[in-house]
């Protein structure tokens, strides 16, 4: 298709003067804007009465350009219909439920096949009635173009993914199909489906609302879900659509439509990199703030150092993210460094992002605590646990299974003894687990603070038992054997910081160090999620 | 000492304790209390201090091999702070008197970088920074007069020397009285007295977390100090309506509402005499004797309040004391068992976090 000629050239030979009005406005009228359209059950009524096909008024009109229509109006038309399409998702929230036929779509197709079509494939108004009714059927099952090309399709086509650059279609296509494809791989398309549907009967139930707690989860994890899904079914559809914009403007030699789809496939393509990431933080409690603790290994004030650059790390990494940080419990080393600490991570994402650094940390170094410069290599321990937060809480921590004492206490202690030490360590009896908090200003705090990492730990424990077979959860320090090392930090002989699970490395240990640390993770969250796909 | 002593109360009378002089501060502290009281907490103050970040790093090293200096000298010697209880108090020192608005965070000053001419605004002068750390070490004067506050509960207190820096055993005598007022709802509206109030904490805390609209604390104190940094916490927590401070000794104040009490809180000085003179340097040298020192085996005040408790609670009140620990707490149930047979019901004794029997509760009957 040559570009400049197309607005002059119309190789359908039906170019016509005779613009009629009256079927413009009845054009115009099928378009109404989503606000006016009635919810779902309307496409039927769309169907029966106002479709070109079924000899109403708006129809009979349409059969006649059938012959006579002119076809600049009607591609005019046509992209006014499609580019008001690429808004729909968020302006009707009907139009992505699942069942709901998108009657924007029949419209278009239909339209599409009647003008530019249906002569040309040699068949009759009913025959593409038929094909019509059948498309709207499966429209709600699975999206595909006008002569049904569907995203698996797309996949399977294996169309060459060029550069950015190149202005090939096909290309655009095939690496925005392929994000959708790992988008709804990550996402757990199918798993997720069976969730929603089953979230949905939940929420129908008549006696949903006798237990307002239970039922604001079930409705908020139904809420977020859909919302996923509808985002990925938007984009699938608008994918789609541009290629049938491509197709009709290549058939119509239109290089002005063609061009606007072609940039309207590169936005796609650039902006399904960020969606890509996102779906990699899908998880159900990715976007709970978190706890994050280091312990340090044997080896001395080596590896208590060792463990206190981790922690730093973990701080600057989060301060870089613009998360809050507070330390809630830090138990230093005689010498330097930490034997363990716990800090709090608040923001959104923060345990999806952290959860990728649970495991064992490893250094090899020059250790400025040696004094014959010897070579050693020390180890620090990281869990992550996410911090569930008013009505997420899986257990109910009940008080008299409690027991709180106070930390470092000695000697006859209230008036006798002045101190800002006041550390609480609370003991859930019935689990053994215990939760130290000793570096707020009050005891009260201590022992709020100090409640805060129980209650995470036990959901932790609660989380880890209900997924027992289930790889998902993320381990606490206890659970962590030293074996499992993720990432070796090497500072001598040569400087390079490596992750042992998916390989990703870095040769400058400072920056990483500093908190740069998004590569690995995201490298890690990327090949883990893609990993347990493919394994299933 | 012992003619104080003599002066004190007797059981059974309504005796005026000795007002709290400054000469009566200064003789029970060994060194008395700087003449340069800070009017407010610290961290209250305006931010009006230029300074620069490599200013306040020095200070900041030098305080830090200061604090390193005493390793846990303090600690063996009378039980005092080491070394990392001190740099976590200088980290909140730091906290206290840095202004963050211009973004200039505690972390920047312990993990020195390059901008080190970056302008940072102070609550109180660089030169008053090295002297407030000189008087938290070498004169072992505590670090709650040194910021000016103490953090108790969920409250920050205003504290200076002459008020007694409220512990955090204490704590628990809020919880105590909300789970009374948890069994008997009655209790939540009525007019409830902390006597002895000092920096106020208890009656702010029992009035923020206990009772309800209708309820009223009465704060009592002998102290001007006392009262006048009591009001002003009662102040910064809007408490005016719900708190009222009187000047006396313990029930004195209050004979408008003898028999109407419905809780009575008290953390009384409960320091046996003798002790006195052996305690932790920051308590002893510095905080008020009175507020300590309570007779000679520490149980004066607790038996006067005992009294007090028998004619001013309502029926139904409650009351719950702080105690010196295991031999208070049974002396006073021994006590309450023979001179107030069936007055009292539902006597116990609840321990602290560090299993010390520290308080005596009951109802009256």
């Amino acid at each position: 298709m040559s570009r400049g000629t197309s607005d002059r050239a119309w190789p359908g030979g039906i170019f016509s003067a005779r613009t009629e009005m009256p079927f413009a406005l009845s054009r115009q009228a099928t378009l109404r804007t989503p606000s006016e359209q009635s919810p779902p059950t309307h496409h039927r009524t769309y169907n029966e009465e106002s479709n070109p096909f079924t000899g109403s008024k708006d129809g009979r009109r349409l059969q006649i350009p059938e012959e006579t229509m002119p076809i600049s109006f009607l591609r005019r038309s046509l992209r006014k219909a499609l580019s008001f399409l690429h808004w729909s998702p968020s302006r009707f929230p009907y139009s992505n439920r699942p069942g709901f036929p998108r009657q924007k779509d029949v419209f278009l197709t239909t339209g599409y096949r009647c003008s530019f079509h249906s002569g040309a494939q040699g068949g009759s108004f009913s025959e593409n009635w038929r094909r019509l009714c059948s498309y709207s059927s499966r429209a709600a099952a699975e999206p595909s173009t006008s002569d049904g090309l569907t995203l698996e399709g797309i996949i399977s086509n294996q169309w060459t993914i060029l550069d950015e650059g190149e202005s090939d279609w096909r290309s655009h296509v095939a690496a925005i199909a392929q994000s959708i494809g790992l988008i709804k791989r990550r996402l757990k398309w199918k798993e997720m489906l069976v969730r929603l549907n089953l979230l949905s009967a939940q929420l129908d139930r008549p006696d949903i609302w006798d237990d307002p707690m239970h039922a604001g989860k079930i409705s908020r994890e139904y809420g977020s879900l859909m919302a996923k899904m509808k985002e990925v079914v938007a984009w699938e559809r608008q994918l789609l659509e541009h290629i049938d914009m491509i197709k009709l403007a290549r058939e119509e030699n239109d290089s002005e439509l063609e061009s606007e789809s072609l940039k309207a496939l590169l936005d796609m393509r650039r902006s399904s990199k960020d969606k890509e990431l996102e779906a990699l933080l899908s998880g159900q409690h990715d976007l709970c703030p978190c706890f994050i603790e280091v312990q340090a290994g044997a080896g001395g004030t080596e590896s208590m150092d060792w463990a206190s650059m981790v922690m730093q790390m973990y701080r600057m990494w989060a301060q870089r993210r613009g998360y809050g940080v507070t330390v809630v419990d830090e138990m230093p080393g005689e010498i330097a460094g930490i034997k363990r600490a716990t800090i709090k991570v608040d923001g959104e994402y923060a345990f999806g992002y952290a959860k990728a650094e649970v495991g064992v940390h490893r250094l090899v170094r020059i250790s400025p605590f040696d004094s014959n410069k010897r070579r050693h290599t020390s180890f620090a321990a990281v869990a992550v646990i996410p911090i569930l937060g008013d009505g997420f809480s899986h257990v109910q921590i009940n008080e008299s299974d409690l027991r709180i004492e106070r930390f470092r206490a000695g000697g006859a202690g209230g008036q006798h003894v002045n101190t800002t030490e006041s550390a609480v360590r609370i003991i859930h009896i019935p689990t053994g687990i215990t939760a130290t908090c000793q570096n707020e200003r009050s005891q009260h705090q201590n022992k709020a603070s100090a409640m805060a990492v129980l209650q995470s730990r036990l959901d932790q424990l609660e989380m880890a038992r209900q997924a027992q077979m289930n790889a998902q959860h993320t381990q606490s320090l206890t659970e962590i054997s030293w074996g499992n090392q993720i990432r070796t930090y090497v500072l001598h002989p040569y400087r390079m910081v490596k992750d042992l699970r998916t390989n990703y490395e870095v040769s400058d240990p400072d920056s990483v160090l500093e908190g740069d640390l998004d590569g690995f993770i995201l490298s890690y969250l990327s090949t883990s999620l893609d990993k347990d796909e493919e394994d299933k | 000492m012992q003619l104080v002593h003599n002066l004190r109360f007797t059981p059974f009378t309504f005796c005026r304790r000795l007002s709290a002089t400054p000469s009566l501060a200064a003789r029970c502290c060994s060194s008395p209390p700087s003449p340069t009281i800070a009017a407010k907490p610290l961290f209250l103050r305006p931010p009006h201090h230029p300074s620069t970040l490599s200013d306040l790093r020095q200070w900041y090293s030098w305080a830090y091999l200061l604090s390193t200096s005493v390793g846990s000298s303090f600690l063996l010697s009378d039980g005092g702070p080491d070394s990392s209880l001190l740099l976590r108090e200088l980290r909140w020192l730091l906290e206290d008197v840095l202004d963050t608005s211009s973004g200039i965070h505690p972390h920047l000053v312990t993990h020195p970088d390059d901008d080190s001419h970056r302008k940072v605004w102070l609550r109180a002068e660089i030169g008053d920074l090295y002297r407030l750390w000189r008087q938290r070490i070498e004169e072992r004067k505590p670090f709650q007069y040194v910021v000016g506050c103490e953090h108790w509960r969920d409250l920050v207190l205003w504290v200076r020397e002459g008020v007694l820096i409220p512990r955090p055993e204490t704590e628990m005598i809020v919880d105590l009285a909300r789970d009374a007022v948890g069994k008997n709802p009655f209790l939540r509206d009525g007019l409830w007295a902390d006597l002895g109030t000092g920096s106020g904490a208890i009656a702010i805390g029992v009035s923020r977390l206990v009772l309800g609209d209708g309820g009223k604390v009465f704060a009592t104190d002998l102290s001007p100090v006392a009262l006048e940094v009591a009001s002003y916490n009662v102040c910064r927590y809007g408490l005016e309506d719900a708190i009222e401070l009187r000047k006396g000794s313990w029930f004195e104040p209050l004979r408008d509402v003898q028999g109407k009490l419905a809780g009575v809180v008290s953390n009384p000085p409960y320091i046996p005499t003798d002790d006195m003179l052996g305690l932790q340097a920051e308590v002893g040298r510095h905080e008020p004797g009175l507020a300590l020192d309570g007779g000679v085996d520490g149980t004066d005040d607790l038996l006067h309040l005992c009294h007090g408790a028998s004619s001013f609670l309502q029926p139904g009140g409650f009351f719950a004391f702080e105690t010196n620990g295991e031999k208070h707490c049974q002396f006073l149930m021994e006590y309450l068992a023979r001179e107030f047979k069936g007055s009292f019901r539902s006597v116990d004794v609840v321990s602290d976090f560090s299993g010390i029997p520290r308080f005596v509760i009951g109802f009256r009957c």
